[in-house]
Order: structure tokens, then sequence, then C-alpha cells
């Protein structure tokens, strides 16, 4: 059993806290990843710039991740509970319900940023005949206004079907026989809500949030795809990727500053929001 | 009431917050550090040849044929080509690991080395020219194919006497336009600025859109075929030693130069022309779109793309002319730029084949079925070409303002708007009218750092 347990942190220490902390000391270079350029310790520089000549995209960074994360948990959450509550049955029909929503996910991500693209191209897709009926007429993912709105509906779209599956194991693990005996004491559906499944739900909940919460901090491949961060969808995790890997930079120190300050924001954000729900869950459950 | 008779414990809540912290942290910084997988990784050996090129449909299939023509005539040879989109970012992913990792023999960029920055450092020079200048690539100087080519080609690749790139010619920009249609509203090529607004006029009026050109997965660089040819025709006639890239780099003029302000007062008139919502049309409708189906009068774009407008629609008639952005027809010029170049590395496994294949690229009858086949210019000093390309650039082919004298080198990280990536985004904001020219140039002063 230990054994397993040390090859465990083993991995983990190796793909894990390894680049983690590799990626914490590339922040204070000017390293570059290229073939004989030196490296030099440049000590807070990097961080420097971000908070000062690099501001509008540091400013334009913060404003989208904080959009992007705070949409994209909200009702990526509020949609897979819907859809769970509706799905959670045993009939033909809920099986083939949990399968279309579930499919997004198994498209990947290159896959259905080219769906969307397709569906919302301004000169012939489908989405712009549609609106065009009502006069509106935009360049959907190439314009400011539509861009990152769109962008957060297709990871919802993406991801709702994950969430879903969690909320249903959650609704799943509830004892009928506790709705049975609610029915006989007379509980309203409303009460039977809100006294059992709400609180029953709650370590799902606790997941789910979560993962929606890191997940959207840290995504950057759907954006890439889509948008490759243009029209005021560049969140942290896209500027991080394009000041390193972009078309005409290697500014891999500098990357690497933008994603240590990612890396503190989801710290701050997530941990409160953890043990806030931890608590909530103790409360609920008490 | 409901209990739970699992209530974590301290020491448990305790375990979850370091677990929390550990994965979150984990999950965050690896995934905002790592990048997309570009290259095999493969070493090489033997007598096989490994190039690494980016997707350039025309470029990557000739040069797959004159790999199989070179393995033809040196029996015992092989060439592989490994290929990576040039958009967003995995060409330069994979052109890192190759020559990080020596699995190329030859690898190609279309980055220039010139003008390069004043006080070159890791932070504000593209990786060719830290490449370049750190002796990543082995001295071409002496080798016999150079003789072939022009000075001009090959002083864009020279840093100390040294030659390190073998650049295989120059790609114009400008405007393609529909001979068919231009007859139908007997129309004459534009020379001129206003001439080209009486043009685009004309054409809107009968219902025929214009211009086209899509920046959709792609956003502001390609506003390059406007922002270019501006500078080329408006204010690099007026550059101190004809060198307009120095000229700003050494801070002899400013981005507030009112020849600048005009270019882009100009641009934006210009783009009312385009089709609409051009911001979300995807980049690669470009090359088969509705120009080459006839639905549009005139393209904005650069000569990569005629091989593959010509595949699209080999009936099109299409010629070409710089967007005239001068009052002046004589000031209205071509923009060119060096495009893919061939470097071969340092410490190469196939060192000798590498040169030996360059040799066989060089030759008069493979090059001119590189540069019929690509609508690259030549960058020899002779030969016959009579490519789809070089029909309907006319007389401009091979001509132009060569980028290395007219923009200056930005840099990957100084000042938001002094970077490559980030200096095109204020000119889509004037054609967009969200910005106004004269703001966009104080901006761009006020961030320049040179």
């Amino acid at each position: 059993m230990w054994g397993g347990l040390w090859l465990a942190v083993a991995v983990y220490t190796l793909f894990g806290i390894v680049p983690m902390i590799g990626n914490i000391v590339i922040s204070f270079t000017d390293y570059t990843e290229l073939q004989g350029a030196a490296v030099h310790n440049v000590g807070f520089t990097n961080y420097a710039q971000m908070f000062s000549t690099q501001a509008p995209g540091l400013e334009q960074g913060l404003v989208a991740t904080a959009v992007f994360v705070v949409a994209v948990t909200l009702g990526q959450n509020i949609l897979a509970l819907l859809f769970a509550h509706k799905l959670a049955g045993s009939s033909r029909l809920a099986a083939v319900g949990r399968l279309l929503v579930f499919l997004p996910i198994a498209l990947g991500v290159t896959i259905v940023g080219l769906l969307w693209s397709l569906i919302f191209n301004p000169a012939s897709g489908p989405m712009a005949s549609f609106f065009g009926l009502f006069g509106i007429h935009s360049a959907f993912f190439g314009a400011d206004n539509w861009a990152m709105t769109l962008v957060i509906l297709v990871q919802i779209w993406m991801n709702t079907g994950f969430s879903t599956l969690v909320f249903i194991g959650g609704l799943r693990s509830i004892d009928p026989a506790l709705y049975e005996a609610a029915a006989v004491d007379g509980v309203g559906g409303w009460q039977r809500l809100r006294r059992i499944t709400y609180p029953l739900l709650a370590p799902s909940i606790t997941v789910n949030v979560m993962l929606a919460l890191v997940g959207s901090f840290t995504m950057y491949n759907l954006i890439y795809v889509l948008t490759a961060g243009k029209y005021g969808t560049q969140t942290l995790g896209m500027l991080s990727f394009n000041v390193a890997f972009g078309s005409f930079e290697a500014d891999l120190g500098y990357g690497a500053a933008v994603s240590v300050l990612l890396f503190v924001l989801t710290l701050v954000v997530a941990l409160p929001m953890l043990l806030a729900l931890r608590r909530r869950e103790r409360k609920l459950l008490t | 009431m409901i209990s739970d008779k699992r209530r974590p414990g301290r020491r448990r809540r305790l375990g979850t917050i370091a677990a929390t912290v550990a994965i979150t942290g984990a999950v965050s910084l690896t995934a905002a550090a790592c990048a997309g997988n570009g290259g095999t990784g493969a070493s090489g050996g033997g007598n096989t040849l490994k190039l690494t090129t980016w997707v350039n449909p025309p470029a990557v299939a000739v040069l797959k044929q004159i790999n199989a023509e070179f393995e033809k005539a040196n029996p015992g040879t092989s060439v592989t080509l490994n290929t990576a989109a040039n958009v967003n970012g995995p060409y330069q992913t994979l052109l890192q690991q190759s020559v990080n990792s020596g699995s190329a023999d030859i690898v190609t960029a279309n980055t220039p080395l010139l003008p390069l920055p004043k006080k070159l450092n890791n932070t504000n020079a593209t990786p060719i020219q830290l490449w370049e200048t750190n002796g990543q690539f082995a001295d071409l100087s002496g080798q016999s194919f150079t003789k072939d080519y022009t000075s001009s080609a090959l002083s864009a690749q020279t840093y100390q006497g040294k030659v390190y790139g073998l650049t295989s010619g120059e790609y114009q920009e400008g405007v393609f336009y529909n001979k068919a249609i231009f007859s139908k509203y007997h129309l004459s090529v534009p020379t001129t600025y206003s001439q080209f607004l009486s043009v685009c006029k004309t054409l809107k009026s009968h219902g025929v859109q214009p211009l086209y050109t899509a920046l959709g997965q792609v956003g502001s660089p390609y506003t390059q075929f406007l922002y270019y040819e501006a500078m080329t025709d408006l204010w690099y006639p007026k550059a101190p030693g004809g060198n307009l890239a120095n000229a700003i780099m050494n801070d002899q003029v400013k981005w507030t130069d009112p020849a600048f302000v005009k270019g882009m007062s100009e641009e934006k008139q210009i783009a009312q022309y385009l089709e609409p919502n051009y911001t979300g049309i995807n980049w690669q409708t470009m090359a088969g779109g509705p120009f080459a189906a006839g639905k549009a009068a005139m393209e904005l774009d650069g000569s990569w793309d005629l091989p593959s407008i010509q595949k699209a629609n080999p009936k099109l008639q299409a010629g070409y002319f710089p967007v005239p952005f001068s009052s002046s027809a004589s000031a209205n010029q071509a923009y060119a730029q060096n495009d893919l170049t061939f470097y071969v590395l340092k410490n190469a496994k196939n060192k000798s084949l590498a040169m030996k294949w360059l040799q066989f690229f060089s030759t008069p009858k493979i090059y001119a079925q590189y540069v019929n086949a690509t609508g690259i210019s030549s960058a020899q000093k002779s030969g016959t070409f009579t490519g789809y390309a070089s029909q309907v650039m006319g007389k401009w082919f091979g001509k132009g303002v060569n980028q290395t004298t007219l923009y200056p080198a930005l840099s990957p990280s100084n000042g938001y708007y002094d970077q490559q990536a980030n200096w095109a985004d204020l000119q889509l904001e004037v054609m967009q009218g969200k910005m106004s020219p004269q703001q966009a140039a104080a901006t761009y002063q006020k961030d320049w750092k040179g």
C-alpha cells in the first residue's frame, strides 16, 4: 500500500511540483528556450513590466478573466443542475438526454471550436442568417461586443455535461426513502427540494463549483481555437500563452510571470471558496 | 434534521486545504505554462535530411516535389518534411523545438533578421535574431550556390560578414483585382488614392463588393495589407537616408509624423469598402473564397495566396496593383517582404546533405519550379519565371519597398504597443473608428522604446 502511495507522490512531484517550481524560477529570468541564448536573472523585472508598461495587456487580461470565470462557473452549474433534475431518471429518454448533454465534452476542443466558428460564420453561418432576420449583423467571434459572450457560451456548452453527470450522481445517492417519508409527512415539493435535495447535493455542488472555477481560471485552449485571444477574450491564461508561445514571441520569462499571477489569483479565489463551500456543506448536513 | 456521521475532523480539513493548495497550484501553473505540441522530436541520422517549415500549401507541395527529385538524383538519401500552421503560434513552437533539440537539419522562417534592435537582448529580439546572432546556424558564405543570389537577398541574412540564411524570395502585398469585373464597369487600374476610392465607390454603387479581406482567427495582424502600404507610399519617401525603419529606431522621426497619421486616416476610409464583418470571417477564405469565386472585385492580400486563388478558380483573370495611398502615382510603390528563408543548423546531423539540398534547390530548373509554384518573386540574379503569380503581378513582380528598410524592429516585450503582437491592434481600432489616427499615433509614440 505504501509503495503505491510513494509512487503517486513521486509522479505528482515530478509532473506537478517540479514544473510549478521551475515556472516560478523562470519568471525571474529572461529565459527564451532558444538554443544559444544566455539566461539572465532579471529579478522582479517581468513582474514590474506586467504592472507598468504592459498595463493594457494585464488590465484586459484581469477583466476578461474575471468575466469569464464568474459567468462560466455560474452558468455551467445552474444549467447542469437543471439538466440533472430532468435527466436523473432511468427512462430511455433520460438516458438519451444524458448522452446528448455529455457529447460535447467528448468532441474535444478543436472540433468544438471549429463547429462553433462555422455556426457563427458571419458570412454564411446559420446564426448569421438567424440574427439577420432581426436585422442584427455582427462579426460574432470577430466583434468586441460578442466574442467574450460567445466564448463563455461555448465553454458552458462544452462542459455542462460533465457537471450534469456529477449532479446526477449526487441526486441518485439520495435515499428515496427520505422523499417517501417526507411525502407521508405531507411535505411539499419546494420543501423537499430545500430540506432534502439541496443539503444532500451540497458535496456535488462543491465539486462542480471548484472544477468550473479552477478550470475556467486556467483555460486557454478553447479561446485559442475560437479567437486566439483577440476581441476582448485575452484572459490571463491566454495572455501567458501568447507571450510565451505566440507567433512573434518567445518570452518565457514574462509568460511565466503572468502564469504565476494567474496561480496566485486562482489560489486567492479558489481556496476561500472551497472553505466556504465546505463550511456550508457541514452546516446543511447537521 | 439530517446528521452527517462522516463530518471531517480538523486534521482532515487541513489535509483538504493542503491538497487543494497543491492541486490548484499545479493545475493552474502547468496549464498556464504548457504549450501545444509541435515537432516530432525525432533525431536525424544516416542519409535522411530533415526539413522543417510552416503550412503554406503551395510551398509545401512544391517542396515535396523537390524533395522527391532530390531523392531521385541522390540514390540512398531521403528527405522528410515536418510542418505546422504558421498562425497564432504552432510553427513557432515547432521551430524552437527543432532548433533546440537538433531534430531538423534545415529550418525555415519568414521573420527578418534586419533591422536588429539597437541593444539586442533576450527580450527585445525575435527568435531568428537571437539564433543568428548567437551562431546557431551554419555560415553559408563559402557555399557556391550563394553566388546565384542577389546581394540584397544575401545581405538580408548577413550578420558580422557571415551569411546565415538563404532567402528564397520576396512576396508582395497589395490589391488583386478581377479583370472581368473591372472591364464590365469600365474601370481602370487606380494609381492614386482618389482614383482608388472612386473605383471602390463605383463598384459599391453597382452592388458589387469592392474589397475583400478576412481577419477571423488571426485578428489585427492582417491589417498589414493596408498599414505597410500606407507607410510605403506616404512616409517612406520622406525618410532620412531612404530607410524609414532606421529613422524610426534612431528617433529621427516620430510615430506622430503627419504622413503616418494621414496614412491611418486613409486606411479608415478604405476600410469602409471591405465586406461587412470582415473581422469575423476566417482568414483562410482569402485564398479560395469570394474573390476567387468572382463575388468580390478586389482582395487585399499577399502574393503567397495567388497559387491557391488560381487553384480555386483556374479561369479567374486577376491583376495586381499596390494600394495607392498617395495622390502622386509615382510615390505609390509595392510593399515586399523576404519570405521563406532556409537555415542550416550549425550542429545539423546531416550538414553536408543539407548543403547539397540547398545546392540542388538553387539550380535554375528547380528554383524556377519553386518560384512558379509558390508565387514568390525571385531572389536569384537571373532566371525565367512564367508562373501564375508573375502573370498576375505583371510589372510589379519582384518590385517593391522591402520590409527591412520600412518597418522597425518591434520587441516581444517592450511597451504594449511596441510589441509586434499588439502593434496592429491600434490599426484595427482606427479602421473601425474606435480611435482617431491622432490618438493612435500618440499612443505609439508614448509606448515607443526603440
